[in-house]
């Protein structure tokens, strides 16, 4: 802990010395993004961050409920029949392969510089991992306990909730929380990209004026954001970890 | 084999149909082809973007190629090193851990404005984009290698370099390779990135130029292009972890 603590501090250091001595327009030592990061959240440096980060929060929400609707509809209907899952199954998988960001200049030219572009490559990036962990989750379940189940007369929907749900959860909250961390980082990616409102937008204008301070300052807000919805993501896993248990 | 036959006939019949159907829509007006071009139109798109595509394509494939072996050099060594040394791993995994997790976007605008414009900044953005994954999996599996080798081989008085030549290194050798497989697309999608970002030649840059010029059938295209690419490299790394994975199991 302590060495942690000490190499976290040397780090520290040497980044204000580095940023001392160097050119300021590019390397800003903490002692004065800390100072922007005031600014910044005392809305001198950007009176209209609030709205901003909303626009950005509200995206990465309508992208999520997309994607998981989307991903476990297709998932399950994949998942549950043998032939259309064998067919479509290594499509999916083929297109995973391929580096989601390609798809955003289509998606900038149909759906344009506003939040829908956003909420569609965000929708995109968490769609994957969901319909993926859903079709893992299902070859987990054993064969044998749904025939039991079924031997002791219960029907579909009892058997999908005692004995396939349980068995597959585990898998399927860790896709859902895969899917939420890649929904936060399409939008974000989106944004960065090419956008005119949201904190991708803010962090372009920032780091196009040279002012690297309140950039920096920008970058720890949104980390803020991104860490924050994983930790909610894993205390749902964790939750749902402990009910299978 | 007649399960395997169906499955075929579903899957071609399916990307036919689906091609035929966006065929039909976009000829009967439904879309509007200045978005959503035909398939017919992005077949002749082909012909008029397909050297600049290609020229494109190679500039991207070369400074992937670069940022890959980086990266992998980076993620293995760094790997094997703290996934050995014990006190180092202590100290130093929680900050590797920390920056795999953080996404790299966001100090893409300081690196570009560090290395200005160019194949430097897209080759470093990359590099750090596919050598965390790498590193984060190989630290993981020199940490877990079984303890009751290293034992039995120090028994049989084996020198610290064929240790780690003998024992470990077959042993991670799966997980270097699952490594290496996500890697390549990491790499692949970091060298895009910049080039749509801040780029001035590549395929990130053509698929971006084309966007902006509303060149829907070209961009189409070229996008179908890049994906094919993409496909044909984790395919061919995919089938050569298989023949890896037989060829160590005959071996053994």
């Amino acid at each position: 802990m302590l060495i942690r603590a000490a190499i976290l501090v040397g780090l520290l250091g040497a980044w204000e010395i580095a940023g001392r001595l160097a050119n300021p327009l590019l390397y800003v030592p903490p002692s004065a993004a800390v100072p922007a990061l005031g600014r910044l959240l005392a809305l001198h440096s950007y009176p209209d961050l609030a709205e901003h980060l909303l626009l950005t929060l509200g995206e990465i929400v309508v992208a999520y409920g997309l994607a998981v609707a989307a991903g476990l509809g297709c998932g399950f209907a994949l998942g549950f029949n043998r032939l259309v899952g064998r067919a479509y199954g290594p499509i999916l998988a083929a297109l995973y392969a391929v580096p989601a960001v390609v798809w955003y200049p289509s998606l900038m030219l149909f759906f344009g510089l506003d939040a829908a572009s956003k909420i569609a490559f965000g929708f995109l990036l968490g769609f994957f991992p969901i319909t993926l962990a859903v079709l893992a989750g299902i070859r987990q379940v054993s064969p044998q306990m749904l025939v039991v189940a079924r031997a002791f007369g219960a029907d579909g929907l009892t058997a999908f909730r005692k004995v396939t749900l349980p068995a597959m959860l585990f898998t399927l909250v860790g896709g859902l929380r895969t899917g939420l961390a890649l929904t936060v980082i399409g939008v974000i990616v989106g944004e960065i990209l090419g956008s005119k409102s949201g904190m991708g937008s803010l962090i372009n204008h920032a780091y196009g004026l040279f002012r690297t301070a309140d950039y920096i300052a920008l970058v720890v807000v949104t980390l803020v954001l991104i860490v924050g919805s994983d930790a909610l993501a894993a205390i749902v896993e964790h939750r749902a970890q402990r009910w299978t248990e | 084999m007649k399960e395997a036959l169906r499955v075929r006939a579903v899957q071609g019949l399916s990307v036919t149909a689906l091609l035929l159907a966006w065929e039909g829509v976009a000829r009967a007006g439904w879309v509007d082809p200045l978005f959503v071009p035909a398939p017919s139109a992005v077949l002749g798109a082909f012909g008029r973007i397909g050297r600049a595509a290609l020229a494109g394509l190679a500039d991207t494939l070369l400074k992937t190629a670069i940022a890959y072996v980086l990266a992998v050099v980076i993620g293995v060594g760094g790997g094997l090193l703290l996934g050995a040394v014990r006190p180092l791993r202590r100290a130093v995994n929680p900050f590797v851990i920390a920056l795999y997790g953080m996404p790299k976007i966001l100090v893409l605008p300081w690196i570009v404005l560090s290395l200005g414009f160019g194949a430097t900044p897209a080759v470093v953005y990359a590099t750090i984009h596919g050598a965390f994954p790498i590193l984060v999996l190989v630290t993981g599996a020199v940490r877990d290698v079984d303890r009751n080798l290293v034992t039995v081989a120090r028994a049989f008085g084996a020198r610290r370099w064929q240790l780690y030549w003998k024992v470990v290194l077959p042993a991670i050798v799966p997980t270097v390779l699952a490594g290496m497989r996500l890697g390549i697309v990491f790499c692949l999608l970091g060298v895009l990135v910049v080039e749509m970002f801040a780029g001035v030649r590549g395929m990130g840059y053509v698929l971006s130029s084309l966007a902006n010029g509303f060149q829907a059938p070209e961009l189409f295209a070229a996008t179908a292009l890049v994906s094919a690419a993409s496909i044909v490299i984790v395919l061919s790394l995919d089938v050569l972890n298989d023949r890896l994975a037989q060829w160590r199991g005959e071996v053994r």
